[in-house]
């Protein structure tokens, strides 16, 4: 079998280990929290009988294995389950959510990489400087940075004080057509940075120390001795080496990005997956928790999966 | 651009994507799929709420923001009137014919928005389809005595009862929602119907002040005016719209309704941020009287709380005005240690003295139970601040007396297991809604009952609130209850600390909101919607 076919399929069944293994851990992480679905779905004067009637309809009565065997079997099947409070498939409730949790995270990683790289190349470049020292503390601090305070910061200021964006939700009513997605934008633009704030130090950081390592090493000499101008060598040469680790960084970040958006979305009322996350623990909504946390688990593990397999492509010493 | 940047602009253009699904489409034209709604009117009044509608079928589940929407779909018999009473709402009269049957006459000026009139049909029909599907929400509790219902006319109701019972009618009348047969029927049980798809024309068949028109999950839910309300003063409502907009952070709603972007927030003020919303320019703070309490309650299958002194000490050990001065900046009053709080005015002992703060009391009565370990577990929801800072201030005034408590606040879901487990030497925790003192020491005194938390079994305080049950008029109610009250404060049975006042925050630009107790009703009842209005 060909290096990359193999390479490829070994990873492929990591992922799959990988994703049962978040499957079954959320699963029991969620059984042994200490609650009571009954109360959150029911009501806190209702009867023992009521209760009972509660935990039957929803198979909560049933013992642990058989509920897990149950839920296994539905899932690859690709059944969700259905939502214990809104009693819709869970499918359906987080496939209503999952584009405006992509649109966030993927317009925030836009934001993140086409900040982070100049300004990473930047601090590489005057490494030593006043300048880098700055973007090294601003990354630092960017890493510090607690999300739901971005956020209320930022809408304080660029929302109520100065009213150039709106306060939350997604798009503004009774608009249509073009001037709605203007209207996405615009309430995009706030949680898109806080997300891109946050992140941002990690990626400038990582881009700046293997840029320096990369205009260290022979090939970037030889170059600037054979009379290719810096920025070129720098550009050209040591900057798509040092952005195979960054590559690395963006599949990595991914989870963390996710994480990132259940503060996120619910700070700024967005409505995507995160806040379903935030809305299901508050009503122990296992179906729904579990179907969140399976759709990003198989984010997740895809997103590093086609950075392995790219990084493959990139370096032939990795599929061995 | 790089790798990175590529791929994540495929993840935007992929969501860009998905997202023209979810794109609106504009309306085709005035009247399509307003189901009876008509567009005239003031405002929209934009009200912020803090999560998204669950159940739009209201006999299910029991939660507060899905009532705020629902109750402007499906009409309750009664409400409740700022003192505490029940008064009339889609019934005019109700009471008990004999001791075994109780009745609700409705109004015959009432129609479902599809045109079709409400009856006592669907009245008798949704109370006994909850006492058949036994559906998971509130109403069922109060339904105990109720053996079944019918109609016996068009405008009227019976409930047939197992045993004389005084408070079932009242307590019926508050908690039942009626919805419309002829659309709930047809789907099957009751209690698994979720309600969450509209008529064929665009709408939910309702019959409040608005008809819900447009869900969009996550951010609103548009409610658009009828016609004909006859329960608003001008016998329809004012607003042309009520769009509910979904904040599920509190500091977010806050900007919201600063910025004007929404005009009312529909939930309570947190404490901190009430005297600086009082000053702001726009707005407005509504108080609202609290239809509950914060109380502490002892754990009696613990040996050493099982005598009374050990509990009178432990009420001597906390400082209730400081509580209420720094934690709640004397937004509550106090209960006078009573379970027959104030704003059941009928009820309530006009002299009732609160337990005092005296730790060398509290020092001489444990001294007095021969208790030498005076270290308590005292179990508090952590994610409720008020409840939160109360703990920490109770710990500190409890040490003054030489007793230990141990702080063990947990989430709000693992602190109602823990409640409903008994595991807890202390708990201290608040009911939002106790409309009827009957009831509320049925369920909380009575051996049995579903928040007798302590295990209460004084056989004096039963016969009392037994009693009290069966009287039928109020004022028949009121010494017997009043005698009972007086056992559980010098039991310390339960520790009743305050009534919290709530204060919703509103643009000044409305007016005319009619104020109802407690937090599910306060200013966004249907009555109050109906009436707000920009005119002055």
């Amino acid at each position: 079998m060909p290096a990359l076919a193999s390479f490829t399929l070994r990873r492929l069944a990591r992922g799959l280990v990988t994703v049962w293994f978040a499957v079954t851990v959320t699963f029991l992480l969620l059984r042994l929290l200490p609650g009571d679905p009954a109360l959150a779905i029911a009501s806190p004067t209702m009867t023992e009988e009521t209760r009972a009637a509660v935990l039957e309809r929803y198979g909560l009565a049933d013992p642990l294995v058989v509920q897990y065997g149950r839920y296994l079997l539905a899932l690859v099947q690709g059944d969700l389950g259905t939502s214990f409070t809104q009693g819709q498939p869970v499918s359906s409730v987080l496939l209503e959510r999952l584009p405006w949790t992509l649109l966030l995270t993927g317009a925030a990683l836009v934001v993140t990489v086409l900040v982070g790289i100049p300004l990473g190349v930047l601090a590489a470049a005057r490494a030593g400087s006043g300048l880098d020292r700055l973007v090294q503390g601003l990354g630092v601090t960017g890493q510090s940075l607690f999300v739901p305070s971005v956020g209320v910061l930022l809408l304080y200021v660029l929302g109520l004080q100065l009213g150039w964006f709106p306060i939350g939700g997604a798009y503004d009513r009774d608009v249509y057509g073009g001037e709605w997605y203007l209207s996405v934008l615009r309430h995009l633009a706030l949680p898109a940075l806080s997300l891109a704030l946050v992140q941002l130090g990690a990626y400038v950081i990582t881009l700046r120390s293997t840029l320096i390592e990369a205009l260290g090493e022979d090939y970037c000499a030889l170059a600037r001795a054979g009379g290719i101008p810096y920025r070129r060598v720098l550009w050209k040469h040591a900057l798509r080496n040092a952005l195979l680790p960054t590559t690395t960084l963006v599949g990595l970040q991914l989870g963390f990005l996710v994480g990132g958006a259940v503060l996120t979305e619910t700070v700024y009322a967005y409505p995507g997956v995160g806040r379903g996350i935030y809305e299901a623990v508050t009503q122990l909504d296992f179906p729904v928790l579990q179907g969140a946390f399976v759709l990003l688990a198989v984010t997740v593990v895809v997103a590093n999966l086609l950075t392995d397999l790219v990084y493959g492509l990139l370096d032939p010493r990795v599929r061995t | 651009m790089s790798r990175g940047s590529r791929a994540a602009a495929a993840v935007v253009a992929a969501a860009a994507l998905a997202l023209t699904a979810c794109a609106p489409s504009a309306p085709e034209g005035e009247g399509s799929g307003d189901g009876g709604a008509t567009g005239s009117g003031v405002g929209p009044l934009v009200v912020a709420t803090t999560t998204d509608v669950v159940n739009f079928n209201p006999l299910i589940g029991n939660s507060r923001t899905d009532s705020w929407v629902t109750d402007l779909m499906y009409p309750r018999l009664l409400h409740i009137n700022e003192d505490g009473e029940k008064e009339a709402a889609l019934a005019t009269d109700w009471g008990y014919s004999d001791d075994l049957t109780g009745y609700f006459e409705i109004r015959d000026d009432m129609s479902w928005s599809d045109g079709e009139p409400i009856t006592a049909e669907d009245v008798a029909w949704t109370l006994q389809s909850v006492l058949d599907d036994q559906p998971a929400g509130t109403l069922l509790g109060q339904m105990g005595a109720v053996e079944s219902v019918e109609a016996v006319s068009d405008t009227r109701v019976e409930l047939h009862l197992s045993e004389p019972d005084a408070v079932v009618v009242p307590e019926v009348g508050f908690w039942a929602v009626v919805v419309p047969q002829h659309v709930f029927e047809p789907e099957g049980s009751l209690a698994d119907f979720a309600n969450d798809a509209p008529q064929a024309d665009g709408s939910w068949v309702s019959a409040g002040p608005y008809a819900l028109t447009e869900v969009q999950r996550g951010q609103s839910y548009t409610m658009e005016r009828v016609e004909d309300y006859p329960l608003a003063d001008d016998g329809a409502p004012n607003a042309s719209e009520v769009v509910f907009r979904v904040y599920p952070d509190v500091n977010t709603e806050l900007l919201a309704l600063e910025s004007g972007e929404v005009d009312l927030v529909a939930n309570a003020l947190p404490p901190s941020q009430v005297e600086r919303l009082q000053s702001a320019d726009g707005i407005e703070v509504a108080e609202v009287p609290g239809l509950g309490y914060a109380h502490l309650v002892y754990n009696m299958d613990e040996p050493r709380l099982a005598q009374v002194d050990v509990r009178r000490a432990l009420a001597a050990a906390v400082d209730y005005d400081t509580i209420r001065e720094v934690v709640l900046q004397g937004q509550a009053v106090s209960a006078g240690s009573n379970p027959l709080i104030p704003v059941l005015s009928q009820f309530a002992p006009e002299d009732a003295e609160e337990y005092a703060f005296d730790p060398q009391a509290a020092r001489d009565l444990m001294a007095s139970a021969g208790v030498d370990d005076t270290s308590f577990r005292l179990l508090y929801n952590l994610t409720d601040p008020v409840m939160a800072q109360a703990a920490q201030l109770m710990e500190e005034q409890a040490a003054e007396a030489g007793i230990t408590l141990e702080l063990d606040g947990r989430e709000r879901n693992a602190y109602l297991a823990a409640t409903d487990a008994g595991d807890y030497d202390v708990y201290l925790g608040n009911f939002a809604i106790m409309d009827d003192p009957v009831t509320n020491f049925r369920l909380s005194y009575l051996p049995g009952g579903v928040i007798n938390y302590t295990h209460v079994d004084d056989p004096d305080l039963t016969a009392l609130v037994e009693e009290a049950g069966r009287q039928l008029e109020v004022a028949d109610q009121v010494p017997v209850m009043q005698e009972a009250a007086e056992i559980v404060k010098d039991q310390v049975y339960d520790n009743i600390m305050y009534t919290q006042n709530l204060y919703i925050a509103h643009s000044d630009e409305w007016s005319g909101f009619v104020v109802q107790p407690s937090e599910l009703l306060s200013v966004v009842n249907p009555v109050s919607l109906a009436n707000a209005t920009t005119a002055g």
